[in-house]
Parts: structure tokens; sequence; C-alpha cells
């Protein structure tokens, strides 16, 4: 077991370590792919008044003009020792862990992270419960009523959540239900749980209803056909033929016999969601980490960006890594193939 | 980009209570508008040349909120109108605009100095004197030595990258940088010879001195507290109010300065305890809250979104809560004469006459929201300002179809030609320019490919960068441009003299290279007198027409809510927008 | 099969825009600016909430007045086009790299297994919108809209194959292991010739699914990237574009209304006619 852990580890350690590269390669090159170069990159951070031997200064002080390698090596290096920048005419601390520097923003990037994660936690979390037991529950009990005026009235629903585009329900659900009747908070209001829980609750409720429609949709489409294939499997006739009650047979044997996929499924959903449910922020006008990385896109800040992908890829690594652990604990051949 | 309103002229209700009250003005508060009639009824456009709603009633705390953030709180590095006018709260500069309504704002006043500055040496040097007894949020006294430490760190446009460059481009600075670059230097441009007086030693020789000494550059900062890019998050106080808390990008709170004293400061009159500012708000949000009554200000003063326009218009209540001033701002499209076949003026003339001005002028929001069809360049409040007719789009302003296609025989190009259009992505209104050009051009042959540019960056790497807009055949660039105060300088010397084009980019100068405007320019700074100058810079303003680079399209306007709450309200041309500083709370 | 119905008829759609457009609407970029109340730049009909106007069945957009339906029925080409072909560069990919990686399993299999997991794990989106954000304007002989889709089309289908790629790889597993695969190898039958021959028959049934549910979420893809700015540049029309200019005027509901309805029915005919294909070519589901 302890072997599988270790294993699993280091696969994870080399996921990161690998997305970090692919990352920060492919963002140091589409700023030159857009026609910009080391001079033209220093030239924002420098303001307009730049002659040229203060762009070329930037430069040697940011280090724009050094080799793919040597720029990576030393934002790894950053991101464990903290860095100093040197602006030219100041000298700014990033401590560690130093995700980036963003020049535009004249700040380090990962306490605006930190600052924008309970955002992001809040939507994500509060949405997946509200997907998960409802999918689940929807799913359950379509599958037992198969066939059924239930059955079918919940899978044709389930069909339409899953085709809405959720920037669209968003804006319709915010006019109708905020705008319109005054139920709801209107876009942009995030109140933190520690100051107020009722507010931030009462501020997240469209957001989280709007998403979790989507996931529970196509959750209870995964979980009903899941049940069915479960319920239709040798075991679960011997445990009916055992004398076992039916909500034990469905419980006990069928709903955990089926739910390993639908937990595996869940976890990447919720490490995806966590790295930034970019079109729900940004309807929404939450300020969370999709937010801000789309306003770092379009600002051109690239070490905004890089570090919120970043942080996404280590949560969706964090989950894989979890779901492989809870796999391996619930199905003792995982842990030794 | 920078988007400027540097006009203003303060004073007016505040300085005529100050000084008939005569130290610790506490007329009874009654604000009966007995005298002016009804002053308190709310009707359309009762903030326009008057004052809403007069009161000296204090206490009571301020929402201002803003959908998008501006480039800083720190004096000496911004360069927004709201924030010019916002930054009187918690500075003072050596002088500032008469807080009225009306045209009376394009006064200028002392604020920290006593008066206007003098000047000798042929308006190579100007002399200001400050106020006595002026102090510190914490209670430290004013020293000239502050202004001029003020004015040298905002000469550091590394550090503090945003602020004007009226210093940098006029102060005799004999190579000095800035007390980050030039460490332990004394700055040869500026003395001060004792506590309350200060000089200034030009390179050139500048009449109008005052609008410098008005900039927020000038606002006085404490060496010792002086943090660079830092200072942004709590500027040392100079004015009637003072930061309690501020989080970058999301809001800030300004509360009463107790070191601020009402007798050296007969502009302001402090009227609410507390301000509280919100910044990030989703824009349509505002709106509702603005109607609602929970913000009192939409800080931006570019009006409501267009959802709400319909409702404002609609409602006769909402109505008679709203105004439609206007300011100094040109929205315009750059004509490149740098990209063929546009370096053929007869070219350029057909772009002016297709153009469909009532397209352009719906593109940014009709007459009321979005403003009146541009002829020329120099907007109406601006003094000098003439409605020129030069290339005109016909009579109806939807475009001269016969004389474009005449100008295209005669550059040569009868079945028109093609080329490329930026404009700034994030700007609805200017993708809106963009498509209505590219239909009102397009009844000609005239086809053009729109590009879309991050506005961070459209003055620094793409339309504003010669390089890259010639090589990449932009011919035409949307663009916009507001005053940095009310007059012919204020409002061209940045996007019309050649001087001023920088071949590293990040110019505001996007097609204009006429050596004999440079030469009229030269003039109109060197005259004197005030009338004689405005004209001149109305002809320069012809001159440019006639050169067929610039296709004005709308001078600005917008439809601004009064919030519930507010007194005191008006506009102050300086501005454009309500005036901040002036309102308080019922 | 009504999804099916919907899908030939959104295909005709596609297919016949200019005629329809000719006969029913007007040039989708021409403005009717005398539908427009000049002061709040907002249409004076707002069907199918307000007063009908024969010649605009889905009314007019603000400021300008461009005809929506005309736009809607552009929208189609542009949705469709790419979402089509993304899906085949992702099932091309991923069904190739599936197989292998089922068949051959060992070192081959873990690296590309590895590979699927770096894909799963990045934040497309992200991705997708910085690199759509910065497509040049000339490249590969192509310019302007054209180059436009060709990179959105590799771009969306480029990042998608993980999907297509597992569960082939499933599929290729247990298939690896039948008899007639067995009898393919003992007659001497090299590793290409059984992937071709033997496996990927038996393959096309679930390729065929899964690229006909995978079409729905590349068509919402595409929306999200024009939603947010980076996908097709104005003035032609998207779905997803059209969306993000309502927004500012959501107080009009009809111009909402359409594009969104558009994107919707056309997701639910493609989920619908994939879950239909998928109950009639795999047992299991029955």
């Amino acid at each position: 077991m302890l072997t599988f852990i270790i294993r699993r580890l280091i696969g994870a350690v080399l996921t990161l370590l690998v997305v970090s590269m692919i990352t920060f390669g492919i963002f140091y090159l589409i700023p030159r792919w857009a026609g910009g170069s080391a001079e033209s990159l220093a030239t924002r951070y420098v303001g307009r008044t730049a002659n040229p031997e203060q762009v070329q200064a930037a430069v040697k002080a940011l280090g724009l003009d050094q080799p793919i390698y040597l720029q990576y090596w030393n934002w790894v290096k950053s991101i464990f020792a903290g860095a100093d920048f040197n602006t030219g005419t100041s000298i700014e601390h990033c401590p560690a862990p130093c995700l980036g520097y963003s020049f535009i923003g004249r700040n380090p990037v990962w306490p605006d992270l930190l600052d924008r994660l309970p955002v992001t936690t809040s939507l994500a979390f509060g949405a997946a419960i509200i997907w998960l037991i409802s999918g689940v529950a929807i799913g359950v009990l379509s599958a037992l009523r198969r066939g059924s005026f239930f059955d079918r009235a919940a899978m044709g629903v389930a069909l339409g959540g899953v085709s809405l585009p959720i920037f669209w329900t968003g804006i319709i659900c915010l006019v109708i239900f905020s705008y319109g009747l005054g139920w709801t908070a209107p876009g942009g209001a995030y109140t933190p749980i520690e100051q107020n829980p009722g507010l931030w609750a009462y501020d997240l409720i469209l957001p989280w209803i709007t998403l979790a429609l989507l996931f529970s949709a196509a959750y209870a489409r995964l979980t009903r056909a899941g049940m069915l294939e479960t319920m239709g499997e040798d075991f679960i006739r011997t445990a009916r033929a055992k004398g076992l009650e039916e909500h034990t047979v469905v419980t006990r044997h069928g709903l955990r016999a089926a739910l390993t996929p639908i937990v595996t499924i869940f976890g990447l959903d919720v490490g995806l969601l966590l790295g930034g449910a970019i079109l729900t922020e940004s309807t929404f006008s939450l300020p969370g980490l999709g937010k801000y990385a789309i306003d770092g896109i379009v600002a051109n800040d690239m070490p905004k960006v890089m570090g919120v992908t970043l942080l996404a890829a280590f949560f969706v690594v964090i989950a894989n890594l979890i779901v492989d652990l809870l796999y391996a604990v619930i199905d003792p051949r995982v842990r030794l193939g | 980009m920078k988007r400027r309103l540097v006009v203003g002229v303060a004073a007016g209700v505040a300085l005529a209570l100050g000084l008939s009250a005569c130290g610790g003005g506490t007329s009874s508060s009654n604000n009966q508008g007995g005298s002016s009639g009804n002053a308190n009824a709310p009707a359309f456009n009762a903030a326009v040349g008057k004052v809403f709603n007069p009161s000296d009633k204090k206490g009571g705390t301020m929402k201002f909120a803003i959908s998008s953030d501006w480039d800083s709180t720190d004096p000496g590095d911004t360069y927004y109108g709201l924030s010019w006018n916002l930054v009187r709260l918690y500075t003072r500069a050596l002088t500032m605009f008469k807080v009225v309504p009306g045209t009376g704002s394009q006064e200028l006043v002392g604020d920290l100095a006593e008066g206007l500055g003098e000047s000798s040496n042929g308006g190579k040097t100007w002399t200001y004197k400050l106020r006595q007894g002026l102090k510190f949020e914490d209670g430290t006294p004013i020293t000239a030595k502050d202004v001029e430490y003020a004015v040298s760190r905002s000469l550091e446009k590394g550090t503090l990258v945003n602020g004007p460059f009226y210093f940098n481009d006029f102060l005799d600075l004999k190579g000095y940088k800035g007390p980050y670059s030039s460490k332990g230097q004394d700055n040869p441009a500026i003395d001060t010879p004792d506590d309350h007086t200060i000089v200034f030693k030009l390179k050139k020789a500048y009449g109008s001195f005052d609008y410098f000494a008005m900039l927020p550059s000038t606002a006085p900062v404490p060496q010792g507290k002086d943090t660079g890019v830092k200072y942004k998050e709590h500027p040392v106080s100079s004015g009637p109010y003072m930061f309690q808390s501020y989080s970058a990008g999301k809001a800030f709170t300004l509360v009463r300065n107790p070191n601020w004293d009402q007798a050296t400061d007969p502009n302001r009159k402090a009227l609410p305890d507390q301000y509280d500012v919100t910044i990030g708000a989703n824009a349509d949000d505002i709106d509702n809250q603005l109607i609602a009554g929970s913000y009192q200000v939409d800080l931006a003063g570019t009006g409501v979104q267009p959802a709400a326009l319909s409702r404002v218009l609609g409602d006769p209540n909402l109505k008679a809560r709203a105004d439609n001033p206007g300011s100094a701002r040109l929205w315009y499209t750059a004509i490149n004469p740098e990209v063929a076949p546009l370096n053929n003026i007869e070219c350029r003339k057909a772009v002016m006459f297709a153009a469909d001005k009532t397209l352009y002028q719906q593109a940014y929001g009709g007459p009321l929201a979005g403003g009146e069809i541009a002829s020329n360049l120099l907007p109406p409040i601006i003094p000098g300002h003439q409605k020129l007719s030069v290339y005109p789009p016909g009579q109806d302003n939807k475009g001269d179809v016969a004389a474009a296609k005449d100008a295209l025989q005669k550059c040569g190009q009868p079945s028109g030609f093609s080329t490329n259009l930026s404009y700034r992505a994030e700007r609805p209104k200017e993708k809106a320019t963009a498509e209505a050009l590219q239909q009102s051009l397009g009844r000609v042959g005239i086809k053009l490919t729109l590009k879309a540019f991050p506005t961070g960056d459209y003055l620094a790497l793409y339309a504003g960068k010669p390089s890259y807009a010639n090589g990449n055949k932009l011919g035409l660039m949307v663009y916009g441009w507001a005053a940095d105060w009310n007059d012919g300088f204020g409002f061209l010397s940045q996007i019309i003299d050649s001087r001023t084009i920088r071949a590293s980019g990040g110019n505001s100068n996007l097609s204009v290279h006429v050596p004999e405007v440079d030469k009229m320019i030269d003039q109109a700074v060197a005259e004197t007198d005030a009338d004689k100058r405005n004209q001149q810079w109305s002809a320069i303003d012809k001159r440019v027409m006639e050169e067929a680079v610039v296709l004005p399209g709308v001078w600005a306007k917008s439809v601004t809510l009064r919030g519930t709450q507010a007194t005191n309200v008006f506009v102050n041309e300086a501005f454009g927008q309500y005036d901040y500083m002036a309102m308080g709370l019922q | 099969m009504g999804g099916a119905v919907v899908i030939v008829l959104l295909i005709l759609m596609a297919l016949l825009a200019p005629l329809i457009v000719k006969w029913l609407g007007y040039d989708p970029n021409q403005f009717h600016t005398d539908k427009i109340d000049p002061n709040t730049q907002q249409p004076t009909s707002t069907f199918p909430f307000g007063p009908f106007d024969p010649d605009h069945l889905m009314g007019v957009d603000a400021p300008f007045g461009r005809d929506i339906f005309s736009r809607v029925v552009y929208g189609a080409r542009i949705s469709l086009l790419i979402a089509f072909l993304a899906t085949l560069l992702s099932v091309i990919i991923g069904a190739t790299l599936g197989v292998v990686a089922g068949y051959f399993g060992g070192w081959v299999d873990w690296v590309i297994s590895r590979g699927m997991d770096l894909f799963l794990a990045f934040p497309l989106l992200v991705f997708a919108i910085a690199l759509a954000g910065v497509i040049p304007d000339q490249a590969f002989g192509l310019s302007g809209d054209a180059l436009r889709i060709v990179l959105l089309i590799f771009i969306i289908g480029f990042f998608n194959w993980g999907y297509i790629a597992r569960i082939i790889r499933g599929q290729a597993l247990s298939l690896r292991e039948k008899e007639f695969v067995d009898a393919s190898r003992s007659l001497g039958a090299r590793g290409p010739y059984i992937l071709v021959r033997e496996m990927l028959p038996n393959l096309i049934a679930p390729i065929l699914i899964y690229a006909t549910l995978l079409i729905p979420t590349n068509i919402l893809f595409e929306a999200a990237l024009s939603f947010l700015g980076v996908g097709i540049r104005p003035p032609t029309a998207t779905w997803g574009g059209m969306l993000s200019e309502a927004v500012r005027y959501y107080t009009l509901p009809h111009f909402m209304f359409w594009p969104g309805m558009a994107i919707f029915i056309t997701v639910l005919a493609f989920n619908l006619f994939g879950d239909g294909l998928r109950d009639a070519l795999d047992p299991k589901t029955r």
C-alpha cells in the first residue's frame, strides 16, 4: 500500500512539473507569437517615456532576454525561495511561494490568488454538494423506477440541463431572479463566509443553482446508467435471493458499486472547477480565480495567467491523487495491479 | 488610453459660504431652496449649470461605486479625470479649479497656495506662496519642500508610470531624473527659499503654468513616508479626509482628517463624515443600486449602461433625477497617412466624406447618452470652439457618397480600397463604431478588416506604436481623448503635436505629423492674450482637419443619475462629471 | 429519433443560409436604424415579447438594428462547421492514440495514458482563451475569418482528444483479449494489420457514439470562446458573440433569447441523437 501511495505521489509531482513546463513554455511563446519581443514586453513595464536605454535596462533586470530554460529555472526557484524583481528604479520582493510577479499590477501574484481562492472554493463546493446529492438521488430514483413517468420526465429535464449553455442560463436567471424579482443577489455580490454566513449563502445561491443545474443533470444521467448496469449484475440477484430487503440491496450493494465511477468523476470535476469556473464567474462577476485569469488574459498580464493555470493544474492533480487513493482503499485490485 | 478630464473650476457655493461665514461657517443648516427657486425639485439636467439641492448639512457616509478600477490613488501616479476629481478629497494641489457649476469652473484659484502663481523671467519662472497653518494627517506641517518632493517623485516614470508628463517636459531639470534615480541630488528646477515659498524654473516659457500647478502631482508628499509603488495604499492626506482602509482593486474608505483646518480651505465644505468607495462592482448592478439609492454616485461619470438607459429615459421620475452633461472629450478615428493608399490626401478625404456620422453617434449611445456629432476636434466646452465644416459628410451627416466617390477617383482608387481598422477589444462602443464604419465606408468600396486589441497595450504596443501600426497597415484607429484641462493646449497638445511621437510606443498622437501645425502650436503656447490664443487654437483645429488625418466622431455627453440622498450636486465642467468633493448627504 | 430530424434540419439551414436569408431575412450585417429609438439606442419592437414585425422574424439587435434571424442562421454555419471539424480532429487523434494504447499496452500505454492525464489536467478554457487571443492575422496562407476558424478548430479539437482516447482505450483493452484477435495473431498478422482490420471495425460503434456526444461539447466550447470575445471576430455573426453583445442590453429579452435558444436546441438535438445511437448500438444500456 505504501509503495502505491509513493508511486502515485511521485507521479503527481512529475505531472505538475510537466504541466508547469508546458504552461510556462506556452505563455513564454504566446507573446512572441503575437509579435512581441523582449523589448516590447519590457516596454509595458517601464511606462510610456521609455527611451531605448531604459527599455534595455528593464529587459536585463527582468531577465526577459534569457533563454527560456533559464527563465523557467528562475521561476521554479522563486516558487520555493521567493525572488526579488528589479524594476529598474526599485526592488520589489516577492516572498515564497512566488508564483509570479505581475508588473502591470505591481504586486506578487500569490496573495491575489489566495484572496480569490475562497470565492472559487465557495462556489465550487457549494454547487458540488447540491449537484452530487440531487444528481445521484434523481439518477437512483430514475433507475429504480425505470420506464415510469418520473424516469422519463427526469431524464428529459436532465437532457435539457446538459444542453444549456451556462452563460445563457446564468444571465437569464440573473435577469429574472435578481434584477426582475429581486429574490437573489445581483451579479458581483460576494461576502466572505466569516463576515456573514447568511449573506454569503444569499449571494451565492443563484450561481450555485445555475452551476449545479448543469452538473446534476449530467450526474443524474450517469448515475442512472450506472445503477441500471449494476442492478442487472448477478451479485444483485444473489443478494435478493438471499432474502435481503430491497432497499438494502439497492443501497448497500447496488449503490456502492455504481457509485465508484461517479466518485471518480466527481473528484475530477471538483478539481477542475477549483481551477476557476471561468464561465460562471464571468457571468456572475464573482471575484474568483476564473475571473482573475480572464482579467489577466485581457490585460496581457502573463504572470497572473500563469499563476492561475498552475494553481488550477495543482488542484486537478491533487484531486486525481485523492480519487486514486480512495479507489485503492475501496478496491484492492487497484493497489496491487 | 489616458482619460484625463482636467477641467475644473471649483468654488462657488463653498467659497461663498466660507467667505460670508468667516471661519467655522455654521450658518444654520437650513437649505431651503428659497433663493434659488426650485433648486430642490428634481428635474432633468437640474445639476447642469446650477447646484441641485444645495445644503450645508454635515454627516453621513457617502457611498461611491465604480465598475472598473482606475490607475492609482497615488496623486503622483494618476491620469484619470475621475481620479483628479476624487483626489481633492484627500490631497490639496497648489491650485484648483473653482468649485462652481457652469463656466465659472474654468477659473483657477489657490488651494495649497494663497493665490495663483507669479511669473517672472518672461514666463520661465513661477513662484507660489503656500498658506499658513497647513498640516498633514499626522499633524506635521506641510512645507514647500513637500511639494517639491511630490513633483520630483512624479518625474519617475519608471516607477510611477501613469501620471502626466508636463513637468518632465517643461521643467529645467538639467538631467535630474527624480529622487529614486538621482538619489541624493537636489532638483535644480525647483527651489524652496523658505518653508512657504516654492519656485519653478522652466526650460521654455509657458504662460498658463497655473494649470500645471493644478495637477495632483503637486499634492505634497512627505519624503520620509514615500513608499514608492506602495504609496497608493495610503497616501498621506493633506485634505479634509484620509484613508482608513484600502483593499487594492476592491474598496477603500476615507474618514475625516482631524488635522485639516477649514480655516485654511475656503474651497471645500467637507460635508460627509465618511466615504465608502466600492471598486469592481458589476456595472448594471451599480445602475440598479443607484436607482434604488444604495449608491450615491457612479464614479466613472460616463453615464448609465444601455440597459438602464431606456428605463431612465422612459420613467419620468427617473428622468427627473438625471443629467446630461457634456465634457471635453472627443471620440474619433485616426486616419493613418503612413499606410497606403491613405498617404494620398484624396483617399483620406474619401474616408471623411463617406463616414456616416449618425451611426458613429449611435455607436456611442445616441444624441443623449453618446453625444453631439463632431464636425471638428475642439469640443464645445473648450473656449475657442467653433463648428467647422471641412469635408462634411453630407447635410444629414449620413455621409456624402458622391463626394467620396469623387475623391476616390482623384486618388486613383475609383472602386475603393482595403485597409485595417483597429479598436480596443474591451470597449463595446468602439466595437460598434468599428462595425458602423465598416458599413458606411463599404458603401463606396472601402473594405475594412476589423482588428481588436487589448486596451492596456493599445497605445504602448499597437496603435500607439508607429512600427506596429504602419507595419500592420492599421489605416484607421478608433480612439478617444479627453482634455487634461479645458483649453486648447490642454486638449490638443498631446494628440496633434508631432514632436510628442515616440518610436518606442505609447503615443496618444496616432496620425498627426504636420510641421505647420507644430509651428502654430508653439505660437499659441507663447501667446499671452487669452482671446488671441483661443483663436489660434481654433485655427490649429481647422488646419488639422484640412489634413484629413482625424475623423471626428462624437463630442461626448452622458446620461448620469443623481443619488437619492445626495445634496449639493452639480456638474463641475472642469471634469464633465459631478463634483465628487462638493456633495453631501441629506 | 427527433434528434436526427433536428440535426438534419440544422445542417440544411446552415448550408442553405444565404438562400434562406434572401427569402426571409436581410443581410446579417445590414443596419436597420429606422427600427431603433434614437435616444435609447434600443429597438422599438421586441418580438416575441413585444409587437410583431413581419419584416424581422426575430426582431433586431441594438444599437444598429441588424436582423437577428439572419444572424442566427448564419451563426449556425460557424458553430456547426467548427464543431464538426474539431470533433473530427479529436476523434482522429483520440481514437488512434486510444487504440494504440489499448492494444499494445506496456510502456506505450503508459506514455499515452500519462499524456491523457496531462491534457485532462490542463484548464482547457484558460489555455484556449489565451491562445485564441493571440491568433495572428495571417498565417499558413490564410487570413481573417478563415484563419480564425481553422485555428479554433485546431485548438478545440486538439485539447479534447483525451475524452475519446480514454474510452477507446478501454474498449481496445477488452477487445484485444477476444478470440478473433488471437486467431488473427496466430495466423501471423502483425500489429498494424490487426489494428486496422480487426479492432477498428469493432470500434466504429463507440467512436461514432462518443463523437456524436462530443459535438455538443464542442459547440458549447466555441460558443463560450465567442462569448468571452476570443472566438470569431465581429461583425461575423456567431451565437456566442451575439449573446455577449446581448448582455449589455439585458432588458431586451429577445436579443438574448434567440441565440441562446439556437445553441440549446442544437446541443439538445445532438445529445438526443447521441443517446439514441448509444441505445441502438450498445445493448448493455438497454
